[in-house]
């Protein structure tokens, strides 16, 4: 169960430049993965279109993992910046809970 | 024996049908009939070398009856009824037996039957052909002018378009004026114009005209005659009504449809704070600045789709069909509101996103736009109750977070509603147009007959014929406009012959044809001091329902008479012994 929170989206998305509203859901992301992170990255996305701010904080560890290799980025079909995207949200982490 | 000379002419459609048929023993089989004068095989028969060879033996031997052995007649009965009438034979002394999805194409695992099956087939045909009399088509005179009824975008369009062919058009609307639906519409996509300035647009051309006279607060409430020459009584006005009489040639319905209501209570509905996309598209377009309802500046809004569609034909007065402009018309609106608003948040609960064609360029900027886009399964629809601070809290499983459950608290839900089949119980039952399941008036043929009915002259468009945009019912509607057009620019309609036709010596009218005919083309008329049925040309379909109604046996069905139809029966079974089964 989650609530939607806009607030979180809105945080994210305006001043740093997250962007996934294209993204359809297809899964090639996960499907080329070479980490083979199931979370990333188009369910952590999901979290973050509707504002599960918890959810997406429980899954820092995953957010650092990523390899930022750009084989998902190259491979979207609704040419999402993926790897952009993962920036951002790492920069989130270090801002509101690191304070770095 | 028969003094009749008749042609047979066996095909083997390149194989399709020889593969399985024997065509030669067939061909043998025919040529041993009685009146049969000439037995043929043909590669192709339709092909125009044969056609040629067909016309020569008719010349040279006087044929007076020709069988064709092939496909069906639905491809290829007018080719070989033309091929006669070439060779000065009158057509309707041609019988066409389908020996290709009746014989081969049916029974590849048997060839010996498949043969014997063709044998007994066109045996048959030749039995018809042998009682077959020259027939010639009925002509009925067609006047120039059209009734055009619903005055909506559809109908004014078509109203337009048939008066520039120089059709002159009367035009009937129910309400107090013109322009349906539309005319109460702001932006529309995929332009961005404004539907009341289309409808005004339409209306200014139409005053422009003066061959198209409307009638406001006007139903039609009787009609006569058939294709080509209707008479139609309209009454004008409630309270002191008044009736004109009409008199036109053909009739385009575009009477459009009504929108879908949700129960009281249904995902909140009447409880305030959810209406439906209708009543969102009004409050977005008779708002200035940012949107408000109730005097507070809507924030956030969920839209649930397919509300009272796509349900299982249990569910209470949902209907079962998609009703397809609906998932394009929300999605426009969420835009729209973005536009008044651009930080509101929005939310639609889909179940299939079908914003077909070029629409989904609307969809993309809706997404672009940051409206977020969840997806619920038909078992599971979106619940909704009382949130803080006055606000609707909506939950829904949502399929594309792998089935999380999620929360949102929105001031505004919209229902996506479907539009549903307009209750206008009364013009159905004067014009006797077909409705088919779902309610929605219904065509002959979707693909090849879309706008046409099964009453000849009668022509339907819009959405009054099932779900469709305003684009979509203008190009419908101008469908209708050409086949209105191409029947009353001839002058005249040639119909089929092979109607029912009354024994004026055996008919005492008692009424039961009439009753038995479904298209109402049998009355009573006075014949040599006694009453009689008569059937009108103009009106018979020759279905036939009459004949067998008939307790004196007085009614016959021209090309299928029961003479005819025996003596078929007999050949299908004469290799058996039998003879006169009937």
């Amino acid at each position: 169960m989650g609530l939607v929170n806009p607030d979180f989206t809105d945080r994210v998305n305006r001043p740093e430049g997250f962007n996934a509203a294209a993204c359809m859901n297809c899964g090639v992301c996960s499907a080329v993965c070479p980490m083979g992170i199931d979370l990333l990255p188009r369910k952590l996305f999901r979290y973050v279109l509707l504002g599960f701010e918890d959810k997406v904080l429980a899954n820092s560890e995953t957010i650092y993992s990523c390899l930022l290799c750009r084989m998902c980025e190259a491979n979207c079909p609704a040419e999402v910046n993926i790897a952009e995207n993962v920036r951002t949200l790492r920069n989130y982490i270090n801002k509101n809970v690191f304070n770095i | 024996m028969s003094d009749r000379r008749i042609g047979v002419y066996i095909c083997h459609c390149g194989g399709n049908i020889s593969d399985y048929v024997d065509v030669e023993a067939v061909r043998e089989a025919a040529g041993k009939e009685a009146g049969v004068v000439v037995a043929k095989t043909a590669m192709f028969t339709c092909s125009d070398a044969t056609q040629q060879e067909i016309m020569e033996d008719i010349r040279e031997n006087s044929l007076d009856g020709l069988v064709v052995a092939s496909c069906s007649p639905k491809l290829h009965l007018y080719t070989f009824r033309d091929v006669a009438k070439r060779a000065g034979l009158n057509p309707y002394r041609y019988t066409q037996v389908n020996v290709r999805e009746q014989c081969s194409w049916a029974h590849t695992d048997d060839k010996e039957g498949a043969t014997g099956k063709a044998v007994r087939l066109v045996r048959a045909g030749i039995a018809r052909t042998l009682l077959t009399d020259s027939l010639e088509p009925v002509i009925i005179d067609t006047v120039p002018r059209a009734l055009v009824v619903g005055a909506g975008i559809a109908g004014l369009r078509a109203a337009v378009g048939l008066s520039d062919i120089g059709i002159s058009v009367y035009l009937v609307e129910k309400e107090k004026s013109v322009g349906g639906r539309v005319a109460g519409l702001g932006s529309m996509y995929p332009h961005g114009r404004d539907g009341n300035k289309l409808i005004s647009q339409l209306v200014s051309e139409i005053g422009k005209r003066e061959n198209i006279v409307a009638y406001t607060g006007a139903e039609v409430v009787e009609k006569s005659g058939s294709v080509g020459n209707f008479n139609v009584r309209v009454r004008v006005g409630a309270y002191k009504p008044q009736f004109v009489d009409l008199n036109v040639g053909s009739i385009i319905v575009a009477t459009g449809f009504d929108t879908f209501q949700p129960g009281a209570g249904e995902y909140g509905y009447g409880t305030g704070r959810v209406v439906t996309l209708d009543e969102f598209r009004d409050l977005l377009d008779s708002s200035g600045g940012r949107p408000v309802y109730n005097g507070k500046e809507i924030k956030s809004v969920a839209y649930i789709y397919c509300v009272g569609s796509r349900r299982d034909s249990g569910v209470e007065k949902a209907k079962v069909y998609c009703s397809r402009y609906c998932c394009n018309a929300a999605v426009h609106a969420s835009l729209l509101a973005m536009e008044k608003n651009p930080r509101i948040h929005q939310y639609h609960l889909y179940r299939d996103m079908r914003t077909y064609g070029r629409y989904e360029l609307l969809y993309d900027q809706a997404l672009e736009a940051g409206s977020t886009f969840l997806r619920f399964g038909e078992e599971d629809p979106p619940a909704i109750s009382g949130g803080p601070g006055g606000r609707l809290r909506v939950s829904v499983k949502d399929l594309l977070t792998f089935g999380e459950e999620v929360e949102m608290e929105v001031d505004l839900v919209v229902l996506v509603t479907p539009m549903v089949p307009r209750q206008n119980g009364a013009l159905v039952d004067v014009l006797k147009l077909p409705l088919g399941k779902d309610g929605f008036f219904n065509e002959i043929h979707p693909k090849l007959r879309p706008v046409e009915t099964v009453v000849d002259g009668a022509f339907i468009c819009g959405a009054c014929q099932g779900p469709k945009n305003s684009s979509e019912s203008v190009a419908s509607a101008l469908a209708a406009v050409t086949q209105a057009a191409s029947l009353l620019k001839k002058g005249y309609v040639e119909l089929e012959p092979l109607m029912a036709v009354v024994d004026r010596d055996i008919c005492r009218w008692c009424g039961e044809c009439g009753k038995a005919c479904p298209y109402g083309a049998i009355s009573k008329e006075e014949y040599q001091g006694a009453e009689i049925a008569v059937v009108s040309e103009a009106i018979c379909k020759g279905c036939g329902g009459c004949g067998p109604a008939c307790p004196k046996n007085a009614i016959d069905l021209k090309g299928y008479t029961d003479a005819q139809v025996k003596a078929m029966i007999d050949a299908l079974v004469a290799e058996w012994g039998h003879t006169s089964l009937i």
